[in-house]
């Protein structure tokens, strides 16, 4: 699902890249966001999905993220990679999803928790419990560890990235895609082994 | 190597992003570490293991949210804001810059061309950008008879570089608007027939289009096409698609907005 939407203007006069079409956006063709949500609306719904275990949640997080998109246009400069912008919004848009819904927490402590479970519709999983396991292993780990994991493992975002997009250095993401990793490792596996209901 | 700079590398490592002496530098070290070996075990299980969680895909909701509110944005705002001036002495813009640097160039060339005694060149200079212009369209034929739908695109696009294509060109996206089977190349076709919209036959053929398109991308380009236009004849012609009901509720939505705009 992840292809790279982002080839070059050398590489490609093909389709529009991501960047061309926000430039766009950016310069009054609004319409041209609609091929961006086409490309990212899947991608983003996973992303949301997997950190807040929220169906529902997910789908008004990413309405979020398209009308921040407009709101902030004019700020678009085209000198990064679109997905790393985008995913600084959406990642924003979460940031501010947690607080609101748990007001009376700082957020370092909403980071701590595991997602509040929606009855999760079963159809999707319920056939597969290593699925099933994953998903709660995964739900398990705080915020900060399932989000770096999910845009290492889902979004398929290279660690520079990520570094841009969280503002660090690639070493530090390195050390803590290890260090979630190893965290849900452990996690599965007493889950799997009925340690942890 | 140290067991922290080995584990440094077990990212990459899992990703199939290092390079192959990395992984010979991994493969060395955990031979003789045998928790870095456990280490690497552990964590390319789990990262197998999460390949396990199926993507979902979003509620339609999500995309009748997004088009209302794309369209609602767009009735507030003003159809295509012009720049500020301003705007374009800025490097933040890579137009600019490279508008900048081309005008630097020309006006180096130019120096010359007068220091020479030029001036005489007018005609030749006419003719030689004939033969560009001629090129590239032959060039875009070309491409928009390939097989691959990239090499269509870009044949699309080299017709984008042309400035006053022959009547075959403007054929030819016609064509490929009505019945390429790549819905990106229909797509990239309408787009460039924008520039063109004052030619002869654009609007005629693209209203035509709009009852062969299925492709809700598709619709929506050409609908928007014809909007900005005010292409009075398309009304019929959204008005069968409507009532034909064939239509996603998004584009349904914007056939109707779009009916309202252009009778306004």
């Amino acid at each position: 699902m992840n292809a790279d939407h982002s080839r070059t203007k050398k590489t490609g006069r093909m389709s529009p890249t991501d960047n061309e079409l926000m430039e766009a956006v950016r310069d009054g063709r609004v319409e041209k966001l609609a091929v961006l949500f086409e490309r990212y609306q899947t991608m983003l719904y996973n992303f949301f999905l997997r950190l807040t275990g929220n169906r529902a949640a997910s789908e008004d997080l990413v309405q979020e993220v398209f009308v921040r998109v407009l709101k902030y246009r004019a700020g678009y400069l085209g000198d990064s990679r679109f997905n790393v912008w985008l995913f600084q919004i959406a990642r924003n848009a979460h940031i501010d999803h947690l607080r609101k819904q748990k007001p009376a927490l700082s957020l370092d402590e909403q980071f701590a928790e595991a997602p509040s479970h929606e009855p999760r519709p079963e159809a999707a999983y319920e056939n597969d419990r290593e699925a099933e396991l994953v998903r709660r292993a995964l739900d398990r780990l705080p915020v900060q560890k399932r989000e770096i994991l999910v845009l290492f493992r889902f979004q398929n975002l290279k660690l520079r990235e990520i570094a841009e997009l969280m503002g660090v250095q690639v070493g530090t993401v390195k050390a803590q895609v290890h260090r979630a990793l190893k965290d849900l490792s452990r996690i599965y596996l007493e889950l799997q082994g009925g340690d942890v209901s | 190597m140290t067991c922290e700079k080995t584990q440094e590398k077990f990212a990459d490592y899992l990703t199939g992003d290092l390079d192959e002496t990395g992984r010979g530098e991994v493969r060395k070290h955990i031979l003789d570490c045998a928790a870095c070996r456990e280490d690497l075990e552990d964590l390319t299980v789990v990262w197998a293991k999460l390949g396990v969680l199926p993507e979902e895909q979003p509620g339609s909701a999500v995309r009748s949210r997004f088009y209302a509110m794309l369209e609602d944005y767009k009735a507030v705002q003003p159809s295509r804001p012009k720049s500020q001036w301003t705007d374009w002495f800025t490097f933040r813009r890579p137009a600019f810059a490279a508008s900048f640097s081309a005008a630097l160039l020309l006006l180096g060339i130019g120096a010359g061309w007068l220091m020479t005694g030029g001036g005489q060149g007018g005609p030749r200079y006419a003719s030689l950008s004939r033969e560009v212009q001629d090129m590239r369209q032959q060039v875009a034929l070309s491409l928009l008879s390939k097989p691959s739908a990239s090499d269509r695109i870009q044949g699309v696009s080299y017709s984008t570089e042309v400035k006053n294509p022959s009547d075959t060109t403007l054929a030819a996206l016609f064509k490929a608007v009505d019945s390429d089977p790549n819905p990106n190349v229909r797509l990239a076709a309408v787009d460039a027939l924008y520039l063109f919209r004052d030619r002869p036959g654009v609007h005629e053929s693209l209203v035509k289009s709009l009852s062969v398109q299925s492709y809700p991308l598709v619709q929506v380009a050409l609908i928007d096409f014809l909007v900005e236009v005010r292409e009075t004849r398309a009304v019929e012609a959204l008005k069968k698609l409507i009532e034909a009901g064939e239509l996603t509720p998004e584009v349904k939505k914007r056939a109707e907005q779009g009916l309202k705009q252009i009778t306004l």
